[in-house]
């Protein structure tokens, strides 16, 4: 590696070494409580899978370059250099997680792999190594909040296209389009994903609810966010936030996608509008009398996947369970739940990235759980979880089925006209 | 026999030589080192208490969920009561309270050698817990040490970590030898806590006189050793995990709030 290249990923390094990524740093007591919290490691018993294995490739060039003890005596910590094994080490670290951050519940100072993470990822984007599929998608989504305005007749006709399929499931309000777009002061903008799949039952149920809505011109997810480019990320979200202080609208709902929620939610500071999950708006509805659920659509037992995002990240846990309270009664939990909900293997833009290998040995955990409930239908509320739960399912021949809340809520919808 | 006749004996006898350097070696250490490691410990926290503090907050809250509803108490009961390894890994829990206990009572324990200070009655022989805290921080150590030598705690372990270790048991097994040691001599304590607390009163008045005119006993290179490794781990301090006693609290809020 080229001394200038080093010097800029050691400046880059550098500029992420706020209050908390200093403490995380410098504290691991190296005590490997962490190790089998991760379900990486849970499949594949390596080092290199520990959370506190991924954090010490940060932390031993953390050491080399930031602290005395690297330079006087290298060896009592191990330091490595910054070079293109580093580089590579620090690939493995960074894209084998999937930032669920179960560690951080476990280990006895809260140290947070993600964000240590996240300084590996910057280093990748600085030594040019970072996942291309990423980067690129990360760059359409920004160019798509400039020239938004040029497909925007093309979105709307799409949109329009899906009316028949909405009001399958609920009636439109009278006067207002089954998906209307480009409201002002509606009560709340929903942010969808590309495929209808995103917005048609979430449709059903605003219109069921004869809520004051708009749709996004945008897509909620935020690939810059497992790239692990703080800008970009910035920019992405960015959109979206505009789009709501255009339409001055009172609140903007996220589709069931963990990490966009999240970085929405908590990652853009303070607005005039709230930001929920699709989850707590329609778990309000049903609380407010302002849509009804007939229990009994869904045949046999039915458990729950808490998206680490949405749930010990974003804490969303009760609302979930409280909508399918509704849905049925012969729901099951997976053990552990919650807050200690083992990921996945879906997340940190893995399914993005392809690595259906990996995906489905690192799932091994999660299909474990998934035997042991004996349900017949798994449902969750992130769009990663629910691909990698439907691969899952495939591959280990499980025979569920995989279902997203929102849509088994829209298909349960009844007593219109509140 | 009279211990202090044994002591002043082999007092009067003159040092040449080696014998001489190692006397100046141990003044050195008995009393200098003692101010210049406990000044470089305390510069060197706050020197690094200062760049946390001076460094940018995150821009997100970094906190898991559920949320708590005092934050601050939460953070307070994992800092202290570290309720997941409690539930993880019970033994080591065990151990790793015994040993953050000891440690506290260690504090108070060399607290009370100086003169005025008397958390125990003066007239007692011991210093406070009369050697079970010392047994309780030992132990620990052993197995702290001896837990790195398996499976994935051998794979993250670095060589600090069991320097680390090694440096506290002896550090340890040296004070155990002090307190204990000394009962089973025939002669009883040999140096015994009046004696210590005559030593500490040197450091306290900064006199800088020889702490032999004080300890008397042949065992005083092991009390030299188990100050100057007590010294050696004060100057680490702050360059090495250790420094989780300051940040373990401002960690857990880190996640709480
Ligand atoms: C403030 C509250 C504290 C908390 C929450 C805390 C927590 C911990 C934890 C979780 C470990 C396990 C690490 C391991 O197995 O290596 C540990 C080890 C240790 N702690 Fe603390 N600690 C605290 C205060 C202190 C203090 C005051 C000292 C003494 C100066 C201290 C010295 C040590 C040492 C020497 C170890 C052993 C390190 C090792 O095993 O390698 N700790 N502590
Ligand atoms: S965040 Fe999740 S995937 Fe990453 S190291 Fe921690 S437990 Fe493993
Ligand atoms: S649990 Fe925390 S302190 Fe212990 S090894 Fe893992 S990251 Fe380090």
């Amino acid at each position: 590696m080229e001394a200038a290249t080093q010097e800029a990923l050691k400046k880059l390094f550098e500029s992420k070494l706020n209050k908390a990524m200093r403490l995380y740093l410098d504290t691991c007591a190296h005590c490997g409580l962490c190790v089998e919290a991760c379900h990486v490691y849970q499949a594949m018993p390596e080092t290199k899978y520990t959370p506190v294995g991924r954090a010490e490739v940060v932390r031993k060039l953390f050491k080399r370059y930031f602290k005395m003890q690297g330079k006087i005596a290298p060896w009592l910590g191990e330091v490595i250099e910054l070079d293109d094994k580093s580089v590579n080490m620090a690939y493995e670290a960074a894209f084998s997680c999937t930032g669920c951050r179960r560690c951080v519940t476990v280990c006895p100072f809260g140290i947070d792999t993600q964000q240590v993470m996240n300084i590996a990822k910057l280093l990748l984007i600085g030594a040019e190594k970072q996942p291309q599929i990423l980067a690129m998608l990360s760059d359409m989504s920004i160019a798509k909040g400039e020239t938004w305005k040029e497909t925007a007749n093309d979105y709307i006709a799409a949109l329009n296209n899906l009316a028949p399929e909405v009001e399958a499931l609920a009636p439109t309000p009278p006067g207002r389009p089954a998906i209307p777009i480009d409201v002002e002061n509606a009560n709340v903008l929903y942010v969808g994903l590309s495929g209808k799949h995103s917005i048609v039952p979430a449709a059903a149920i605003l219109n069921a609810a004869s809520e004051n809505w708009t749709i996004s011109h945008f897509e909620a997810v935020n690939f810059a966010a497992w790239l692990g480019d703080g800008e970009k990320q910035r920019l992405i979200a960015k959109r979206i936030i505009m789009e709501a202080e255009r339409l001055k609208v009172k609140e903007v709902a996220v589709v069931e996608c963990g990490t966009a929620t999240r970085v929405l939610k908590f990652m853009t500071g303070s607005h005039p509008f709230r930001i929920v999950s699709i989850v707590e708006l329609i778990a309000r509805y049903i609380e407010q009398g302002r849509i009804k659920v007939k229990p009994g659509t869904i045949s046999g037992t039915l458990t729950y996947h808490d998206p680490c995002q949405l749930g010990r990240n974003g804490g969303v846990m009760e609302e979930p369970r409280y909508i399918i309270g509704k849905l049925t009664d012969k729901f099951v939990e997976l053990t552990p739940n919650k807050e200690a909900n083992w990921c996945c293997g879906g997340g940190g833009g893995l399914i993005s990235l392809g690595e259906h290998e990996f995906r489905m040995k690192t799932g091994k955990v999660k299909v474990d759980q998934m035997r042991a409930s004996k349900a017949d239908t798994i449902c969750t509320a992130c769009e990663n979880c629910h691909t990698q739960l439907t691969e899952l399912n495939e591959h280990y021949g499980l025979g569920m089925k995989v279902e997203s809340l929102t849509n088994l809520v829209a298909h349960a919808l009844t007593g219109f006209g509140a | 026999m009279d211990p202090q006749a044994v002591s002043a004996a082999s007092q009067a006898v003159v040092h040449t030589g080696f014998a001489l350097f190692l006397d100046k070696l141990y003044y050195f250490i008995m009393v200098p080192l003692v101010y210049i490691s406990v000044i470089v410990m305390i510069v060197g926290i706050v020197a690094k208490i200062v760049s946390i503090v001076r460094a940018p907050i995150p821009a997100f809250s970094l906190k898991t969920y559920p949320a708590k509803k005092r934050p601050f108490l939460a953070a307070l009961g994992d800092t202290f009561g570290m309720p997941m390894i409690r539930k993880e890994k019970p033994l080591f829990w065990f151990f790793l309270m015994m040993f953050h206990i000891g440690i506290f009572f260690l504090f108070f324990g060399h607290l009370d050698l100086f003169p005025g200070v008397n958390l125990m009655p003066p007239e007692s022989r011991h210093m406070i817990g009369a050697g079970a805290v010392g047994l309780s921080v030992t132990i620990p150590t052993f197995y702290f040490l001896f837990r790195r030598f398996k499976g994935q705690e051998r794979h993250i372990s670095v060589p600090s970590d069991y320097l680390l270790l090694l440096l506290l048991l002896f550090i340890f097994l040296l004070g155990d030898m002090i307190s204990w040691g000394n009962s089973w001599t025939a002669n009883g304590f040999v140096m015994t806590k009046a004696d210590f607390k005559n030593y500490f009163g040197i450091l306290k008045s900064f006199s800088f006189v020889d702490p032999r005119t004080v300890l008397h006993g042949s065992h005083y290179h092991f009390v030299v050793l188990h100050v100057f490794l007590a010294e050696l781990f004060m100057m680490i301090l702050p360059f090495t995990k250790i420094v989780h006693t300051f940040f373990s609290l401002p960690l857990n809020l880190l996640r709480r709030r």
